[in-house]
Order: C-alpha cells, then sequence, then structure tokens
C-alpha cells in the first residue's frame, strides 16, 4: 500500500478472458507453416501405412520386357505405370509409395532411440549436476567428434546393412542433440521452487524427473524431435544412396536414386521422382518444425 | 584466461583419447584381423605367424597401447588394399579435402552471412521469408541429389565442368557448391538469430542515437557481438561438413579422405577407415578447441578474467 | 530568443492486431535554449515514446507525425537533415546503463565514435576531448578508462561515460530518459547534481524524462505532465508545484513523500482506477475514468487553458478544490 508512485499498466485488452485451449487452437491456425508443413507430412504418413491398398502394382515384381518405361506425361508413358518403371520393370510409383514406408518407419525409430538415450543424459546431466553433469558432457562431446556418417558407414560396413541395422546406427549416433537441449533445461527447471517444494515432499527422484521435469520439457523434445527425424532420413537416403544402408531389393529412396544413377543420362526422371519424393518430405517436416518452434516461443529465438 | 585454455586442453586430449578408443575398437569388432591381414587363402600357420608377429596375442589393453604408441609417432600401419603405410596414403590425399572444406565453406560463409544479416535486419519482412524459405530448401535438398542434378546439368547438358576427378581447380567446383550449398542453411540460420538477438541490444539504440549511420551500427556493432556466439556454432556445424564431404567426394570421385574411407569400406580395408575416422574426428576436436579460444579472445569479458 | 525545440501535434501510432495503439497524441511543446523541461508521467504515458520519437529511434512498428518538429531552424522530419542533428547537435542517454554499453568495444572507441562521425578530426584529437569529457563528468585517470571495456566498470561510472560519450559532439539539447531509474539511492544523487551541474556549466537544453516527481522539484526549469499519451498540464516548476491546476498533476504531488511533512506509517496517496486503452481514439478527457471530479462536460471535447506559459487541459478554469480528502 505504500506505493510512492501511482501505478496502473494498461491493460492489454481481450487477452485476459481467453481460456489457454482455445488460444493454443487458435495460434496453429494462425501458424501457415504449421498447417502446410504438418498437412503434408500426415498425407505422407497416411500414404506409408496404406501403402497395400494404394500402389497399384506389387513393388518387387520385375519384368525385364517393361523396362524403364518413362513416366505419362513424357512420350511413350501409359497410365499403365503413371512414374514409370525402373531398370528391372518395376512399378515406379508402387516403388515410390513403399519407399515412403521405409524412410518413415526409420526417421521415427531411429529418433526414438536417439530421444530416449539423449533425453536420459540429459535428464541426469542437468537435474544431478556436478560429476554425473561432467560425464554426461564428456560423452556429448565425444560422440560430436565423430564424424557421423563415415561411422555409420563403417558400421554398417562391419555388420552389413538392413534397415534395423540402420535405425540402430542413427538411433546410437542422434542423440546429441536431445541431451545438450535437454540437459540444459531441465538444469534451469531442477533449481525452480515447485522442484524443491516437491523434494521437500519427499517425492521421489524417479517421481519429480518423470512427472515435474520431462513434462515441462515436452514441447522443447517435440521440436527436436522433428528436426532429428527429417535429419534421420535424409541420413539413411545417403547411406542408402552409398551402397551401405538397405539393401536392395527394398524399396527406399535414396536406394532408387542409387540405382537409377547409371540411367540418368537417358532417363533422368529416374534420380529425379524419388529425389524430389525425399525433398518434400524432409521440407514439409522442416516446415512443421519450424511452425512449432515459433508456436512454442512467439518472439521468434527458438 | 591461460586457466581456461588449460582446462579447454585437457578436455580435448580427453576426448582426443576417447576417440582413439573407439577407433581401435573399430579394427578389432570386424573380426578375424589376423586373417584379414594374412589375406584370402592363407594358411593356418601363415595366420599363427601374423599373430605373433603383429602381438595380436597379447592383452587387449597392451595391444592398444603398442598402436597408440605407434599413432603417435606417425605409423598408422600398412593398407591392406593399396599395401602402403596409411599415414602416405592420408598425407597424399588430405591436400584435395582441405582445398574442398576451404573452397565450400568459403562458399557457404559468403551465401550466409549476408543472407543472415539481411534476414535478421528486415525480420519479419518478405525478404526474411525468402532467406528463411531458401534456407528450408537447402536444408531439405539431399547432398546426393543435389549432386546429380549438377552433374547432369553442368557436365552432361552444358559440358562446362568436369563430373568427376580432382585433376584440375574445375573438378572442384561442383563439389564444393553442392558442399558448400548443404552447409548454408545452418550458418544462415544461426547468423540470423545472432544478429536478431544482438540488434535487440540497448548498445544498438546508443549507437543509432549517436547518429552512426544503420549500415555501421549493423555491421560494427551488431554482427562483432552475434559472431561471438556464432563462431562456436559454426565449429560444431563443422562435423556437418567433415560428414557431408565423405558423400560428396564418393560421388564425385574427388581423391581426397572420404572418398579414401569410402573405397576403403569397399575393399574392408580397415586400417585405412580407422585412420581416416580417427583424423577426422581429430581435426574437429582442434576445430573445436580453437574456436573455444578464439570466442574468448573475442568475449572481452572473458578475455580479461 | 526563439525556440530551440519546437514540436507540434506530435503523434506516434503503432499497429496492432487489436488496432492502432495512439502512443503519443498530439503534443505541442518547446524547449528554450539552455533550460530543463522535465517530462513527468506514468510509465506507459507515452514520455519515452516522445523521446525515442525526437530521435527518430522509434521501432519499426511505430509510425511518427507531427505538423511541425524543429531543431534550431532544422526540420527533423527531414530524415537526411535530421541524421546530421542526432548525435551531434542533439544526445540522448538512457535509463539501463548496464546495457547501453557496447560490450565488445572499449570505452574509447565507444565515446570517439560519434565525435569522428560528426565533427571528423583526427583519432588523436578525438581521444584527447573524450579524457577532457570524462575528467568532466568526474571520472579519475580518464586516459587510462579509454582503453576499458564496459564490464569492468560500475552502473554509476557506466552513467557517466554515457553523459560523457552525449557530451563529446558539444550538443545544445541533451535528452535523458529515466537516466537515474536503474542506479542506487547514492548514485542517483550523485547522478541528478552532475546533470544540473553541466547544464549551468554549459548552458545546454535538457528534456528530463521520469517518473519520479520527486526528481523533478530538484531540476526543472519547466515541467510537463503527460496521461495516457497526452499532455495535461505544462508550466514552470514553481507553477505546478505550487499552484497545480489539473486533478492529475494535484494527484500526483499527493503522492511524493515528503521527509519530515509525511508522518511514518501514514499511508501514501495512490489513484485509484485504471487507464485508459490507448488503442484507438479517447473522447474527451483522458483522464476521467480516474478523476475524482469528473463529469458529464468531461465526456466532451475538453479545452487546453492557461496564461503565462503555464497551460492545462481541464473543463475547470478555476483552481481545482483541494483534492486530500478523495485520493487516499
Amino acid at each position: 500500500m505504500t506505493d510512492t508512485t501511482p501505478t496502473a499498466s494498461i491493460p492489454t485488452p481481450g487477452a485476459s478472458m481467453k481460456s489457454p485451449s482455445r488460444l493454443s487452437l487458435r495460434r496453429i491456425a494462425e501458424q501457415p507453416s504449421l498447417l502446410v508443413g504438418g498437412g503434408i507430412v500426415v498425407l505422407m504418413i497416411l500414404i506409408a501405412i496404406f501403402a497395400p491398398l494404394l500402389a497399384p502394382h506389387d513393388p518387387f515384381v520385375q519384368n525385364i520386357a517393361a523396362r524403364t518405361v518413362p513416366p505419362v506425361w513424357y512420350d511413350g508413358g501409359s497410365w499403365e505405370h503413371i512414374l514409370g518403371t525402373d531398370q528391372l520393370g518395376r512399378d515406379y510409383l508402387s516403388r515410390l509409395i513403399y519407399g515412403a514406408r521405409i524412410s518413415l518407419f526409420i526417421g521415427f525409430a531411429a529418433v526414438a532411440i536417439a530421444g530416449v538415450i539423449g533425453t536420459t543424459l540429459g535428464l541426469l546431466g542437468g537435474y544431478f549436476g556436478g560429476r554425473v553433469d561432467m560425464v554426461v558432457t564428456f560423452l556429448t562431446t565425444v560422440r560430436l567428434s565423430l564424424p557421423i556418417i563415415l561411422v555409420a558407414l563403417a558400421i554398417v560396413a562391419i555388420f552389413g546393412g538392413s534397415v534395423t541395422i540402420v535405425v540402430i546406427v542413427l538411433g546410437l549416433l542422434k542423440w546429441d542433440r536431445f541431451a545438450v537441449v535437454v540437459r540444459a533445461t531441465a538444469a534451469q527447471i531442477s533449481r525452480l521452487d515447485y522442484i524443491n517444494s516437491a523434494k521437500a515432499a519427499g517425492a521421489s527422484t524417479f517421481y519429480i524427473l518423470t512427472r515435474e521435469v520431462l513434462p515441462n520439457l515436452a514441447p522443447q523434445l517435440i521440436v527436436i524431435a522433428t528436426i532429428e527425424i527429417a535429419s534421420a532420413i535424409l541420413m539413411e537416403a545417403a547411406l542408402s544412396f552409398l551402397g551401405l544402408g538397405v539393401q536392395p531389393p527394398t524399396p527406399s529412396w535414396g536406394l532408387m536414386i542409387s540405382e537409377a544413377k547409371n540411367y540418368m543420362f537417358f532417363s533422368f526422371w529416374l534420380i529425379a521422382i524419388p529425389g524430389t519424393a525425399l525433398a518434400l518430405l524432409v521440407f514439409a517436416i522442416n516446415l512443421a518444425g519450424d511452425g512449432l518452434r515459433d508456436l512454442i516461443s512467439p518472439d521468434g529465438r527458438g | 584466461m591461460l586457466i581456461y585454455i588449460l582446462k579447454r586442453l585437457g578436455l580435448a586430449v580427453l576426448v582426443a583419447l576417447c576417440v582413439s578408443v573407439l577407433a581401435f575398437a573399430l579394427l578389432r569388432v570386424q573380426g578375424n584381423a589376423a586373417s584379414a591381414l594374412a589375406g584370402e587363402g592363407a594358411s593356418a600357420e601363415d595366420i599363427a605367424i601374423i599373430i605373433r608377429t603383429h602381438g595380436l596375442d597379447r592383452p587387449v589393453v597392451v595391444q592398444y597401447l603398442t598402436w597408440l604408441a605407434n599413432v603417435l609417432q606417425g605409423d598408422l600401419g600398412t593398407s591392406y588394399f593399396f599395401k602402403r603405410p596409411v599415414a602416405e596414403l592420408i598425407v597424399s590425399k588430405i591436400g584435395n579435402t582441405v582445398i574442398l572444406a576451404i573452397m565450400s565453406l568459403a562458399i557457404a560463409l559468403t551465401l550466409a552471412v549476408p543472407l543472415g544479416v539481411l534476414a535478421a535486419v528486415y525480420s519479419g519482412s518478405w525478404i526474411d521469408r525468402i532467406c528463411s524459405g531458401i534456407s528450408l530448401l537447402g536444408q531439405a535438398l539431399p547432398s546426393f541429389f543435389l549432386a546429380l542434378c549438377l552433374v547432369m546439368l553442368f557436365a552432361i547438358h552444358l559440358r562446362l565442368l568436369p563430373a568427376s576427378g580432382a585433376q584440375t581447380w574445375q573438378h572442384f567446383i561442383l563439389p564444393a557448391v553442392t558442399l558448400g550449398y548443404y552447409i548454408t542453411p545452418p550458418f544462415m540460420r544461426l547468423v540470423r538469430a545472432g544478429m536478431i538477438d544482438a540488434l535487440s541490444n540497448d548498445y544498438v539504440r546508443t549507437a543509432r542515437a549517436k547518429g552512426i549511420p544503420s549500415h555501421k551500427v549493423v555491421l560494427k556493432h551488431a554482427l562483432r557481438n552475434a559472431l561471438v556466439p556464432v563462431v562456436g556454432l559454426v565449429t560444431v556445424q563443422l562435423g556437418l561438413l567433415i560428414g557431408g564431404s565423405v558423400v560428396i567426394e564418393s560421388i564425385f570421385a574427388l581423391d581426397g579422405l572420404g572418398y579414401l574411407a569410402y573405397q576403403s569400406i569397399g575393399y574392408r580395408d580397415f586400417p585405412v577407415l580407422q585412420a581416416v575416422v580417427l583424423l577426422l574426428s581429430l581435426v574437429y576436436v582442434v576445430l573445436t578447441l580453437l574456436s573455444d579460444v578464439v570466442n574468448a579472445w573475442l568475449d572481452p569479458r572473458l578475455r580479461v578474467s | 530568443m526563439g525556440a530551440l525545440l519546437t514540436v507540434d501535434d506530435l503523434r506516434v501510432d503503432i499497429a496492432t492486431p487489436r488496432g492502432t495503439l495512439r502512443a503519443v497524441r498530439g503534443l505541442t511543446f518547446s524547449v528554450n535554449a539552455g533550460e530543463t523541461l522535465c517530462i513527468v508521467g506514468e510509465s506507459g504515458c507515452g514520455k519515452s515514446m516522445t523521446s525515442l520519437a525526437l530521435m527518430d529511434l522509434l521501432p519499426r512498428v511505430a509510425k511518427r507525425s507531427a505538423a511541425t518538429l524543429n531543431f534550431a531552424d532544422t526540420d527533423l522530419s527531414d530524415r537526411r537533415k535530421a541524421r546530421r542533428i542526432r548525435g551531434n547537435q542533439m544526445a540522448m542517454i538512457f535509463q539501463e546503463p548496464m546495457t547501453a554499453l557496447n560490450p565488445a568495444f572499449p570505452i574509447g572507441d565507444q565515446l570517439t565514435e560519434a565525435y569522428l562521425h560528426h565533427k571528423g578530426g583526427s583519432r588523436a584529437a578525438a581521444r584527447a576531448r573524450a579524457v577532457e569529457m570524462l575528467d568532466l563528468v568526474g571520472i579519475g585517470s580518464p586516459a587510462e578508462r579509454l582503453g576499458q571495456y564496459p564490464h569492468q566498470l560500475s552502473g554509476g561510472l557506466r552513467q557517466r561515460v554515457m553523459i560523457a560519450m552525449a557530451l563529446m559532439t558539444d550538443p545544445k539539447l541533451l535528452i535523458a530518459d529515466e537516466p537515474t531509474t536503474a542506479l542506487d539511492v547514492t548514485i542517483q544523487a550523485q547522478i541528478l547534481r552532475l546533470l544540473r551541474d553541466l547544464q549551468q556549466k554549459l548552458g545546454i537544453a535538457v528534456i528530463f524524462i521520469t517518473h519520479d516527481l520527486g526528481l523533478v522539484s530538484r531540476i526543472a526549469d519547466r515541467v510537463m505532465v503527460m496521461y495516457a499519451g497526452a499532455m495535461v498540464e505544462e508550466g514552470t516548476a514553481a507553477q505546478i508545484f505550487g499552484a497545480p491546476r489539473h486533478p492529475y498533476t494535484q494527484a500526483l504531488i499527493e503522492c511524493i513523500p515528503q521527509p519530515g511533512r509525511t508522518a511514518r506509517g501514514t499511508p501514501l496517496g495512490t489513484i485509484p482506477g485504471v487507464v485508459p486503452s490507448l488503442v484507438g481514439q479517447i473522447e474527451g478527457c483522458v483522464f476521467r475514468s480516474r478523476c475524482p471530479l469528473a463529469r458529464r462536460e468531461c465526456e466532451s471535447h475538453v479545452p487546453t487553458r492557461g496564461a503565462e506559459g503555464h497551460r492545462w487541459v481541464c473543463v475547470d478554469d478555476a483552481p481545482a478544490p483541494a483534492l486530500e480528502g478523495t485520493t487516499r
């Protein structure tokens, strides 16, 4: 009551009455990048799930008589094979549709592994600090100094290429960003009052970490996960392109580009189609990730 | 400052040791080193001799220490495939990789710094949106796909540039453009974020209040402060450059370290692979160490204390 | 003698998603050479926006317009001409000395920057001038200070450096936006005394912006009271403190604790009510939602009254009765 200065702030009109859920729905609607990017991603996921229903042909059946048939919009194309056939006469559209499965599965599965590893390490380091934190920081530094593509290539070369190996290798190598961000945020949160009151109330460390700290990290985790999924998809494609990822005859977009390399002079579309699909998917995921980040921190400082 | 550098140096040595353990393990997990050394069709006696002469019967720790001592003396072993000392091979290839890295870094920085500064100065406007569009597209386009598109256009259709090899400087243009484009978006985002942060500071307003022309306010007062965190983050992104060079060199058959590593995987030539992994990791360790020291020097608050 | 700075109908509009926020609503005032004008008001009343508008330092979303904006016969709305005056004949110091200096450059560099830009000359001459100015603002061993970085100085020292920096080009007008608010009370008093001494010694005009009416009484020649982006009363310090005419000014003065007179434990005055929304037009008196004397006429056009340099915006011409019973 003993204010020396008259205080009265300007109320922001209309801002106080909205319920949080309505506000966030409206803010999602105000994020065109999230809508467009998220829309494309959801569409691709649906295509991947319903691939057997959508694909016009079996993606593995070869037809030597109908090799490198061009897509329908070129001379010599037909509606039978809308996107043409590859060098072994397999229907390209069907392979593209099944390829979405591989890309998305590897992206999500690898990031799930990486997310668990990185979040656990980050939580431990950030929450406990001290020696634990030193170990976590050290592990992260070591991980960052390893050239990820080269190590992945080497491991795949030793253990052989398959979807499972690629998922495990990428999962074991891509946890650094999770660890860095979670560690920083967990360190901030663990100093806040409500964590101290939870401690004082006798809550177990595990309970505090999973029920009090982790939920507060969720928005940032989602944003990192989208970025990492996009990057894992690109990395799978690069590994497969170099012949050290998913092995033939599995339809992976990177592998499709690799297989079409020798035909690029006459049939460039064999490269352009999976390349465009890959770029579109990664673009959409990153766009959605940007939208999510703006949604979480509207000042755009990420 | 000196204590900080010493601490940082100690950490770098520890990390390097850890990386060397991993690189050593790489050669061991790939199965029977002796039979690989002896080559196909070697008799059991040959293999036994190799095990003895190479000390493969000794404890792993001793083997590691011997190997480490050799590495420190510049002896990286002998290539299974090329039948030459690995160190010699690496010395003959490293020049090409360094040229590629410098060219692509130059391309990336000439694109990323001005675009990032523009996007930050006009943040929220259409200029900013175009810049972030370029960066999103750049991140989405797989580098090997871009490489093939460039080959198609410049090597096959226009016949302007060679598609593979490393004989002349023209051979470096397509790989450097591809790699430079690949690392531009993260650099640009870092510069933009750093500049937006710097421009929102009170000292920028002070500089404008002094009547300093706005280009000087942006380029001197804001950029200098924005570069401090950006330098550190850019080095972290150099991992991208190193990894990217493996893919790009392989596509363009550019005879550098990355291409050597790619070939060594194909030939299961593990001493070479091990050496390249070790070397590229150490390059990263040294670069981050340097960037931290440069950062400390750029930030007067750290410099004096 | 003509006024140094003439402002007529100054407006600052900020586009927001909810409409145009009119931060400054048609401000008219002038500053004579060598005098101190204090602009007083609560936070959000538009006083800082006014100072930024004069210096053309408004954020990009804010639009400035004015019928007249003249500084020593130069039209400040001509940005090319204004750029030669800003930081040269017209300088500004800010509230936060901790962040207003660039951490990446030594203070010598920052001190000489404006001088070299506006006055030219050699680096050595600029550094000599900087030493002279640091000495003037009471900083010991000034020559050594030039190589120091802002983080090596205390808050009070930094604000002295800011003042020295503003004086480098020998300005005719110094705008000080809450220059003491962020400082400790003892440092606050030192800086205030410094500003007053400098003003008398160098004869520069000062626009001093503050929310603290207590400070105003110690330095002002003239006072302008702002409320909700508009001027409500303006006059000499004697007029404002001796015979305030506007109910808002009276309420503000009520709120100043008086050592010796305000008994320990008695509640100080507060002004009940909230400031009106600054989005869109305000019809009638801006203060009427909080004015104890508000009545029907206040909702229509309110005249600007006054004589002999004392102006106020109110329906009441006669001095308002004492308000002691109504504010608390």
